[in-house]
């Protein structure tokens, strides 16, 4: 009787704890949001560490990120190709890469790639902000942490995944079309016109709103679990480890959100 | 310690931000509070760390810094909040690299004070002040 008294109340304390963390992100969003509008946080400090966001999230990865992607999107082509050929469905073949490349697995893969390098980045440094208290010295100057160090590194979190979901699409685009058809133009009208059927506007904005959700993932959580880390420095390691955590679980959680929406 | 707005406060509680220089610790002020450009807010940074005889260091990150250069840096920074008093909290814990109540009295002589500046410390460290 004691074990299962103990049992619910730790999965009562878990589900507590969920509902908090995810009111506290939620609250923390809506703050940013409200911040987002007000015309007088985009100032040139503001915005500079927006370009440096981006920066270091997407234009310095920028090479290594592209040959990632051309290596990924080659592979999967390739078996989507030879899959279509031996079972006599080649003609679907450039519409399965779409679907399966640009629509899918490619922003998923950039999310990961980001959450990786800077969402665990930003999880560090917000901890470590947290507990040298140089979040208080901020405050105690009267320069918002929400306008300075947290809002650019949602907005420059956004923009990155976006980018760089779209440049990984053009490219697997590319890479598709010299696959299926090789280095001529005789495939150019076919293929573009399966692009154009495949990627309508609904589809489109669908695919813009994962990413926007995907970069938020990839920030946002970071930030708020940095946040919640006790004053103690044996703590940062730990904060980043939950961080990160959740943002798997948040990344795989929009994919899966996203394919049910598409195709169930 | 909490005290009201009308205090700046250098304080081993209140560090730089460590990403940034010098100059961009103390330059953030006028641009967030005064809504100074950042040409202009630079300017000003400069130009009080010239004042306090330590321009050399604006470029310099907290990590690259001796404690005296920190201790100005913070200073600077407390200074660029135009409140009407200084508080220098246990400066024994930010300057051990220099006999602190001379440095202070130095940089005091050289900064443009307008307000009223008080140290607290331990007061096993009185003697330091009468030397």
């Amino acid at each position: 009787m004691n074990f299962l008294a103990a049992s619910i109340e730790s999965l009562g304390a878990k589900i507590v704890g969920w509902f908090t963390v995810a009111y506290g992100m939620f609250a923390f969003l809506a703050r940013a949001g409200l911040l987002l509008l007000d015309p007088t946080t985009w100032n040139r400090a503001t915005f500079d560490v927006v370009i440096k966001q981006v920066y270091f999230t997407a234009v310095q990865i920028l090479h290594i990120f592209l040959a990632y992607a051309v290596v990924i999107s080659w592979l999967i082509i390739s078996i989507i190709l030879s899959t279509a050929r031996d079972f006599g469905l080649s003609e679907f073949a450039s519409e399965m890469t779409i679907r399966t490349l640009v629509l899918e697995l490619l922003p998923f893969l950039t999310a990961l790639f980001i959450a990786l390098r800077s969402g665990s980045a930003i999880n560090t440094e917000v901890a470590l902000m947290k507990v040298n208290n140089e979040l208080d010295a901020l405050a105690h100057c009267k320069v918002p942490p929400m306008q300075f160090e947290f809002l650019p590194r949602l907005v420059g979190g956004v923009i990155s995944v976006i980018t760089l979901s779209a440049l990984a699409g053009l490219l697997a685009l590319l890479v598709g079309y010299l696959a299926i058809y090789g280095v001529n133009t005789a495939g150019f009208e076919p293929y573009t016109r399966t692009i154009a059927k495949i990627l309508d506007f609904q589809i489109l904005a669908g695919l813009v709103v994962k990413c926007v959700l995907f970069g938020l993932a990839v920030t946002l959580i970071p930030v708020t679990a940095g946040l919640e880390t006790p004053k103690k420095l044996f703590m940062v390691p730990v904060s980043v480890l939950r961080g990160m955590m959740r943002v798997f679980l948040a990344i795989v959680a929009i994919e899966v959100v996203s394919l049910a929406l598409k195709y169930i | 310690m909490a005290l009201s707005d009308d205090v700046a406060r250098v304080s081993p509680d209140l560090p730089l931000r460590a990403n940034l220089s010098a100059l961009d610790n103390i330059a953030l002020i006028p641009i967030y509070q005064g809504h100074f450009n950042v040409t202009e807010s630079n300017r000003q940074a400069l130009q009080l760390l010239a004042q306090l005889g330590h321009d050399d260091i604006a470029s310099l990150r907290d990590s690259d810094m001796t404690p005296a250069q920190r201790f100005t840096t913070k200073l600077a920074r407390g200074l660029i909040l135009h409140r009407p008093r200084l508080v220098i909290d246990r400066p024994g814990a930010m300057l051990y690299d220099v006999p602190y109540p001379l440095f202070i009295r130095r940089l005091a002589g050289q900064a443009d004070m307008t307000g009223t500046w008080e140290i607290f410390d331990f007061s096993w460290n009185q003697p330091l002040y009468s030397e």
